[in-house]
């Protein structure tokens, strides 16, 4: 069993090691001052998408606030971004409705040059300049009273009825892309039920806070603390970064992201939680029989969807299945032995090699250096009998007096 | 300014001091001179150090890491905060500002300092940088503490 004091201590390590993964406020700020100017142009008086009140939106790590900085500085960040329309013309298919958000970009000279070939669901925009983003645009359709639905759904504590905030989206591979006009008929997908979902997984006992409600207002906030389970899907996502760099058939987010919130347990220290969640993830993968291989295969089900299986490729491409264990091998084994290491030099290797050297040089510079701050503000103790120094624990701890270490750097 | 004139605090109520708060700890006092070893891990994650303090009523208690050769982080040629990197004998304080005198319990002073030094010796190995502070220079090599 893990003890008190080494579970604080690592704790402190996994905290300061997160607030370098997360991406910056600044980042932040250009990313939302960038879509919302692209909402502004789609929906200005003169945008033939006027009358649809187009709005763009955050969808995916963004919104979730799992998001993390890119490995290279000169590696793009990727911001998933929805862009509702509340209803259409009634002539309109999915071609017309995607390609209505399409021509109304083009129309502005700078949007035009930024634009990427067009994709199956979405429009990209590539941010060049020293802001690096890929911004994937995706037109979606949602009903006249959609953002009342969605306001509950992001402030009621046990909200269910996830199917109500599904949208409506076009995909070029569908055959009824050219033809349909009834969106009944069109795709599905549930990027805010899934938002809502998450947010409920991450509300530990005593905090109530919510971040979602802050991400519909025109100018949210960088979220400066972020619950537990954000952070642990950060560190999950930045070894998995680190062990496969660019590799095609790396676990995806979407798969992390969903068994990390199934297997966290409101654990309010994140390396318990990172503890509990390592260990326990793989409990949740399920498995069913498939009859279009076959054969039994393994199920990760959208919590908000459950006819949809994020492990769908795993099937026809082993190599991603495989990968996938094989990282939860690894961060198993990061996050176990963190606890049996000693010396922090020697915890310090690990997890450089884990989670990457800038990020955790960082973290171990931020704690050495609040070592010091905590006895010039004369708060740092020393434990008798084993000489440990920290913050006051019991009444018999001895104060660290002033004093200066003196001699060569 | 007034002078410190708080008693000199003798050999044996200094053994006693230490012994009360580390009660491993092996404190001998031979002719006018004690020896205190004892263990410190720094912190919960930390390794264990054997530390020796040598201390005479007339001098200043000296600090050393015995058993275990410190390691350099890579690229340097010493350790931080030294008087001697091969003899392993740590600077914890500044000797020319009196911040210790014989007034103070080892036990409150050099052994917090010395657990501390050894905290920033562990994040200097792990950083390439000290960044426990301090006074930069030569230390001085004197020893009197009048």
């Amino acid at each position: 069993m893990l003890n008190e004091e080494i579970k604080i201590q690592l704790n402190e390590i996994f905290e300061e090691i997160s607030n370098n993964l997360d991406i910056t406020e600044s980042q932040f700020k250009k990313a939302v001052e960038s879509y919302t100017a692209v909402g502004n142009w789609l929906s200005d008086d003169e945008s033939s998408l006027s009358p649809y009140k187009p709005m763009i939106k955050p969808q995916g790590s963004f919104l979730l606030g799992t998001m993390i900085r890119p490995l290279l500085e000169t590696d793009e960040l990727d911001v998933d971004l929805v862009c509702q329309l509340v209803g259409k013309n009634p002539t309109w298919t999915q071609f017309d409705l995607k390609n209505a958000v399409g021509r109304r970009l083009k129309a502005n000279q700078t949007y035009n040059q930024m634009l990427d070939k067009e994709g199956r669901r979405c429009w990209t925009l590539n941010y060049a300049d020293s802001s690096k983003f890929h911004m994937d645009i995706l037109p979606s359709l949602i009903s006249n009273d959609y953002q009342i639905i969605l306001e509950k759904a992001y402030s009621v504590r046990d909200y269910k009825d996830y199917d109500k905030i599904a949208i409506r989206i076009t995909d070029k591979l569908e055959e009824n892309y050219y033809s349909e006009t009834n969106p009944d008929f069109w795709n599905k997908s549930n990027p805010f039920g899934y938002a809502a979902w998450f947010q409920q997984k991450c509300l530990t006992n005593i905090e109530e806070a919510r971040f979602l409600s802050d991400s519909m207002s025109p100018m949210p906030n960088y979220q400066k603390r972020k619950y537990p389970l954000q952070q642990v899907v950060q560190i999950l996502k930045r070894h998995r970064d680190i062990m496969f760099k660019g590799d095609e058939d790396k676990p995806i987010s979407i798969i992390i992201t969903t068994l990390a919130a199934k297997a966290y347990r409101q654990e309010q220290d994140l390396y318990v939680a990172l503890f509990n969640v390592v260990n326990s993830m793989e409990k949740y993968i399920e498995v069913k029989y498939s009859h279009e291989h076959n054969k039994w295969i393994k199920w990760i089900g959208n919590p908000v969807n459950e006819e949809e299986n994020f492990a769908d490729k795993w099937p026809d491409n082993p190599d991603k299945e495989r990968n996938f264990f094989k990282w939860l091998q690894q961060i198993k084994m990061v996050i176990n032995n963190s606890s049996e290491i000693r010396g922090i030099p020697n915890i310090q290797l690990a997890l450089k090699e884990a989670l990457g050297q800038e990020a955790v040089n960082k973290a171990f510079t931020s704690i050495a250096e609040n070592a010091i701050k905590t006895r010039e503000s004369g708060e740092l103790f020393m434990k008798g009998g084993t000489g440990y120094i920290g913050l006051k624990d019991a009444d018999n701890d001895i104060k660290v007096k002033q004093h200066n270490f003196h001699g060569e750097k | 300014m007034v002078k410190n004139k708080r008693k000199c605090l003798n050999l044996s109520v200094q053994a006693s001091l230490i012994r009360r708060v580390f009660p491993t700890a092996g404190v001998t006092i031979n002719r006018g001179k004690m020896v205190c070893k004892l263990l410190l891990q720094p912190s919960p994650l930390s390794d264990s150090y054997n530390i020796k303090i040598v201390y005479d009523i007339d001098n200043h208690p000296d600090i050393y890491v015995i058993k275990r050769k410190l390691k350099l982080f890579s690229g340097a040629t010493s350790l931080p905060h030294v008087y001697d990197t091969a003899k392993q004998h740590l600077c914890v304080y500044y000797r020319t500002a009196k911040e210790w005198n014989k007034s103070m319990p080892i036990v409150d002073s050099i052994v917090p300092w010395t657990s501390e030094w050894l905290y920033h010796y562990e994040f200097w190995l792990a950083t390439g940088t000290w960044h426990g502070k301090g006074i930069h220079g030569k230390p001085k090599p004197f020893r009197k503490t009048k």
